[in-house]
């Protein structure tokens, strides 16, 4: 375990790591080299070997998603999924601040295995910084012939834009991301058409994570059977994993996804423990939206698959928070139901009025005016949006209703007891003042 | 044609439609917001959820799918099988309801829509008694979006029909909408209001109370209304409408749809361009002056009097100075029977037709668009019925005049006898025009107001609006399509129609097809009707 050696994050903490000297004095920028001299098939072919899987979120493999495009299409565009919006989730933050080039490197690969000459890399709307770095990054890049016409002495042009999003949670969806990329509001798009077959301005579109791409480099340049020796094998190649909350080290760290929830916080070389005196309750291991673990469910393994034998929604961003023993599980509640309230597009009926009532509904109980069947109410609510039951159009509203979800069920006593320790009246009294 | 199966019974429709439109045509009732046929789908209300039948991607044996799925973005395939009465299904149906009433006022005492709102129908056929909601609904203020139109936001579903209406429609772009979540809402852009030549529809395509028509704004509840057909004669496009009426008053006018020609739009003009029919200073009697004394003859008497005085006239100056202007809002039934009336008491008389009203150009929506996309017209040539007068006047023969000859030749003094119909909802009649008023030796006019002309007439007759007429109307297209009478006309005023027919030595009652049968040999091209092609309508 201890042999894992870093890929991802090779760079960071290099001084001058943003530069495109350094990052070419460290290897760089060879990748794309190799790439140019094999046809966009065989690359296409290598990444569908390696079982590169989407870092988003979904999982989805990279090189499958890449062979959904029509054959026959005229033109290409790839967008960088840069809307790093979920709660607790800063690795692509961490790679744009780091290391813009491997990034770019990636994508120019994966630009050029799709055969898509237009990039926009889209960026969340407060990565204010972060967008400083990555236009100096394509500034260079584009000085040094690396981007623009007919690059690196190839046949191949492909052309770089950054875009800000305005700040909207749903913008990270792959459809909601191309309408506000258009110009639009961000509101997902219906499906069918895929954005593979109609994406941005009506053409082929590819929407890759910013860790997905610059996994690519490493799969070009060592091969896709060194990518699948790290971790198990249907979760293979390094992952970038963030724990915060009350541990010793928060922060981003690399593995292979054969560690545990446990390994996450405990690790010197990631967490280190729980500050002193702190001991944990829970965890929402995978971004907020996958639900949530309880102290004794600590040995989930952070993959692709593990998750879901725990009532999750799936791996997520892999950014877990830990919730210290003595935070009220009614204020967590609280807090997950205003974040997808606020963030919810209003789009769908069920996701627009269903996550508004549940934060409703949330603020009350943590306001000691809970009642017994509000329980209920939430988890009947939950249970009625979201796209897997076919409610909605994106799948904002399933990853609202797990952390509700998860946080009642496995928590449920506890929220109970509270409710029955508010002082009594309490209930009738705030009703009173609301209607 | 494809066959499909709907809730296990086998269904043909027609091409190209959605599985929503299949089951709607075959008589299914689903609720649906964001549908609407002339419109994009947005598959956003999530109220016309379906089970449907696919392969399983594994083993591929056909199974229902777990997940339900939007039968409005759905398009049927032969052989499709999908089912609407499962639990599941209603199950879906009666949370939305629920969710859509969270945060309701509930205010449909003093609400327009109520009535004939789709929150109230499907709240009562879909929907849940009670709402579990017991913490504080969201408020808004109501907002006055444009000069016709007030947004109740409180009362919205966002069902964002308005806002494409205003995109892919009337291609203006004025609505919108701001906010997120719950919060989210439809609104104009500061110090652009919604205002546009078709916004009365957004209030029409509302399925609930939010849009609402300030016109119409606490008249009446509308299930005091009637509805009568007809069509829109404020220009030559002949849009099918209906007339809302209670107590022989119109309330308001709104689209019907019919695929030739108006989809299911109208424009504000035709929308709101009806108040001069309850207009106080509209003729309400018959006047006959001989010598000084007018005099107001009873309505058993007026055909004989007529009759007697062009008879009169015909037998000291001879037929030919007798002329009968016929005027481009009549019906064609009406201008036949005056044509045949004249042509009776002085075979040789001239038919000319009164002056076309134009207005500006021709304007065409989406805004800008051309050709195919063009998606509604409104015309400049501001009458309903022109085509139908001259196809009149070319199949009846004779002599013929177009307006201008009629004054040269009045002016001439070869003109001394005239029936003169008006009709127009403006003032027509210019300053040349006027002067000849008092060339005649006999002058009768037909109008609703008094103008130059009915002042030195020397019978005047009042015409009713089209709202209290009978007939049919030619449009710009050449298409003869029907309306009729909705309201009676004010105390005292007898429809055209029927003392025309009357007159033409007919007895009874005017009606319509009756005369459309006898000019059958005359003009066979105005007493065949048009069909508007049997399509279903699915629009709410």
């Amino acid at each position: 375990m201890a042999s894992f050696e870093s890929v991802l994050l090779r760079n960071r903490g290099v001084e001058g790591s943003t530069t495109l000297k350094v990052y070419e004095s460290r290897g760089g920028y060879q990748a794309v080299r190799k790439a140019l001299k094999q046809t966009p098939e065989e690359i296409v072919e290598e990444v569908k070997k390696a079982n590169l899987r989407g870092r988003g979120g979904a999982g989805f493999p990279a090189g499958v998603k890449w062979g959904f495009l029509p054959k026959d299409r005229k033109k290409t565009l790839l967008c960088v999924n840069g809307d790093e919006s979920e709660p607790p989730t800063f690795c692509n933050r961490v790679l744009m601040e780091h290391d813009p080039h491997q990034m770019i490197e990636g994508t120019i690969i994966a630009a050029y295995a799709v055969q898509a000459q237009t990039v926009y890399i889209y960026l969340r709307g407060e990565f204010h910084e972060q967008f400083h770095i990555m236009q100096k990054a394509v500034d260079q890049a584009y000085a040094a012939g690396y981007l623009g016409e007919k690059i690196f002495g190839s046949d191949f042009s492909v052309h770089m834009y950054l875009h800000r999003g305005a700040g909207a949670y749903v913008c990270g969806e792959e459809t909601g991301l191309i309408e506000s990329l258009e110009g639009k509001r961000g509101w997902p798009r219906i499906k069918p058409p895929f954005p593979a077959i109609e994406g941005a301005f009506r053409l082929p579109t590819v929407v890759n994570n910013v860790e997905t791409l610059s996994c690519v480099p490493h799969i070009i340049e060592r091969g896709a059977e060194w990518f699948t020796g790290i971790g198990p094998s249907h979760s293979s190649g390094p992952k970038l994993f963030c724990i915060s909350g009350p541990v010793n080290r928060p922060g981003c760290y690399e593995g292979a996804m054969d560690i545990t929830v446990r390994d996450l916080i405990e690790r010197e070389d990631m967490g280190a423990g729980m500050v002193d005196g702190k001991q944990v309750k829970a965890v929402f291991p995978g971004g907020c939206s996958m639900g949530i673990l309880t102290a004794d469910e600590l040995d989930m393994k952070l993959d692709f698959d593990d998750p879901r034998n725990f009532g999750l929604l799936g791996l997520g961003t892999a950014a877990a928070v830990v919730i210290p023993h003595d935070m009220d599980m009614r204020i967590v509640l609280r807090n997950m139901a205003r974040f997808y309230g606020t963030e919810s597009c209003g789009q769908c009926t069920q996701c627009r009025e269903g996550t508004a009532w549940m934060h409703k509904i949330a603020t009350r109980i943590a306001a000691d005016a809970g009642r017994l069947e509000d329980l209920d109410i939430l988890l009947e609510t939950a249970r009625n949006m979201g796209m897997m039951p076919g409610l909605s159009i994106c799948g904002l509203p399933d990853g609202a209703t797990f952390p509700i979800e998860t946080i009642v069920k496995k928590f449920r006593s506890e929220l109970e007891t509270s409710i029955s320790a508010q002082p009594s009246g309490r209930v009738e009294d705030l009703l009173k003042v609301l209607n | 044609m494809a066959k499909i199966i709907i809730d296990s019974q086998e269904v043909e429709c027609r091409d190209g439609v959605t599985a929503l439109q299949a089951a709607i045509e075959a008589g299914w009732d689903i609720p649906h917001y964001c549908y609407h046929p002339g419109l994009s789908v947005v598959a956003s209300c999530r109220l016309c959820l379906m089970e449907m039948k696919m392969p399983h991607p594994q083993t591929k044996e056909m199974g229902w799918a777990p997940k339900l799925l939007p039968s409005c973005q759905t398009p049927v395939r032969d052989g499709m099988e999908i089912r609407f009465h499962t639990d599941k299904v209603k199950k879906n149906q009666e949370d939305c309801m629920e969710f859509f009433l969270l945060n309701h006022p509930l205010d449909c005492p003093v609400c327009d829509q109520a009535g004939e709102c789709y929150l109230q129908d499907y709240s009562y056929k879909f929907g849940k008694a009670e709402s579990r909601m017991v913490d504080q609904k969201i408020k808004n203020p109501k907002k006055d979006i444009g000069p016709h139109t007030l947004l109740y936001q409180d009362r919205c579903v966002l069902c964002t029909r308005c806002v494409r209406f205003a995109q892919e429609v009337s291609g203006t772009h004025e609505l919108c909408i701001v906010n997120r979540g719950s919060r989210a809402e439809i609104d104009v852009f500061p110090g652009i209001p919604l205002d546009n030549p078709l916004q009365g529809n957004v209030v029409d395509i509302c399925p609930v109370g939010c849009l609402l028509d300030k016109d119409f704004l606490f008249q009446r509840r509308v299930w005091e209304l009637k509805r009568g057909e007809s069509i829109c004669p404020g220009c030559a496009r002949g849009c099918a409408i209906s007339i809302d009426h209670a107590d022989e008053k119109v309330y308001r006018l709104k689209p019907r749809y019919n695929p030739e020609v108006n989809d299911w739009w109208m424009c504000d003009e035709g929308r709101f361009g009806f108040a001069y029919v309850h207009d106080n200073k509209r003729i309400t009697s018959p006047l006959v002056r001989r010598g000084k004394e007018p005099s107001t003859p009873n309505w058993q008497d007026l055909p004989a009097v007529v009759r007697y005085r062009f008879e009169q006239f015909v037998g000291e100056q001879g037929g030919e100075k007798v002329v009968a202007v016929l005027s481009p809002f009549m019906a064609n039934e009406e201008a036949w029977l005056l044509a045949r009336f004249i042509r009776d008491v002085a075979p040789q008389a001239s038919l000319a037709i009164g002056p076309v009203p134009f207005e500006g150009e021709d304007q065409n929506f989406p805004a800008g668009a051309s050709g195919d996309d063009i998606k509604f017209t409104i015309l400049k040539e501001k009458a309903p019925n022109r085509r139908g007068i001259e196809s009149l006047l070319e199949s009846l023969g004779g002599s013929v005049l177009t307006f201008e000859q009629f004054v040269e030749k009045t002016n001439a003094g070869d003109v001394k006898a005239a029936w003169v119909v008006g009709g127009y909802p403006k003032p027509w009649i210019d300053k040349d025009t006027a002067k000849i008023a008092n060339k005649f030796d006999l002058l009768v006019t037909q109008d609703i107001f008094e103008y130059k002309f009915t002042d030195a007439a020397d019978i005047v007759l009042q015409a009713c609006a089209w709202t209290e007429r009978e007939g049919s109307f030619t449009n710009a297209d050449g298409l003869t399509q029907p309306f009729h009478w909705a309201i009676a006309p004010p105390d005292g005023v007898r429809r055209d129609g029927q003392y025309l027919f009357e007159m033409a030595g007919e007895t009874g009652l005017y009606r319509a097809a009756q005369v459309r049968e006898m000019m059958t040999d005359s003009v066979p091209t105005l007493s065949q009707l048009h069909e508007a092609q049997a399509r279903p309508v699915h629009a709410h």
